[in-house]
């Protein structure tokens, strides 16, 4: 089975919920370019943010953050 | 609406943070540049630039000491250790000024000796003064927030 990335978890999370990247962004007050970075693996938030994004996605930040496989 | 809404959100803030340091970086050495342009190509005066070089200075020193003091993210030094330093510092000093000019006449002694003694001494203790206030400075603020 093909492992996901922390970015594809954060993407699938955020299409789950039915936001789009700037309803995300404006939930957790940050720029729409800051989510799509996010979900591009090109920036790692802080753990305020990780846990604003848990928060507003429904997910642990174990489930969105915590890389697959690892205990 | 000129512009369209963006929340200014912790990405930002490092980015602008980030560009900042670089550009300061940048300005410092042009500015030196200026400074040596001046000093060693169209030969002027020390005296005609003291401002440029002042500003050089408070520029440099003010970013690292402000570095270490918010930071504390420099090694305190040790007494061994700035001793051993500013002998190094001074002694660089004084081979490459002894190599250049000479041994130096017992009379021009504050213009000599002493600066190229003192200055070494002001710098490895300022260092060393911003190093420790820097870190005493975040273990206090720890101490504040476990009590």
């Amino acid at each position: 089975m093909k492992t996901l990335s922390t970015a594809q978890r954060v993407k699938l999370a955020r299409v789950a919920t039915g936001m789009t990247q700037a309803e995300l962004a404006d939930h957790v007050g940050v720029a729409r370019q800051t989510i799509g970075l996010i979900e591009a693996g090109r920036y790692n938030p802080s753990l305020a943010l990780c846990i604003k994004l848990a928060l507003a996605t429904g997910k642990t930040l174990d489930g969105l953050f915590w890389p697959e496989g690892e205990e | 609406m000129l512009f369209k809404k963006l929340n200014l959100d912790e990405r930002a803030v490092s980015t602008t943070r980030y560009a900042a340091a670089i550009w300061l970086g940048v300005t410092q050495i042009l500015l030196a540049g200026v400074v040596f342009y001046r000093l060693y190509v169209l030969g002027q005066p020390d005296e005609q630039l003291r401002d440029f070089q002042a500003v050089l200075a408070i520029s440099l020193f003010g970013y690292l000491g402000l570095q270490l003091f918010l930071g504390g993210v420099m090694p305190a030094l040790t007494w061994k250790g700035a001793v051993i330093l500013w002998a190094i510092l001074a002694g660089a000093i004084a081979i490459f000024s002894i190599g250049i000019h000479g041994w130096p006449a017992p009379s021009d002694w504050s213009s000599t000796w002493l600066p190229g003694l003192l200055g070494p001494a002001l710098l490895v203790g300022a260092y060393a003064l911003f190093a420790w206030l820097g870190q005493h400075r975040i273990e206090r603020l720890i101490e504040r927030d476990v009590d």
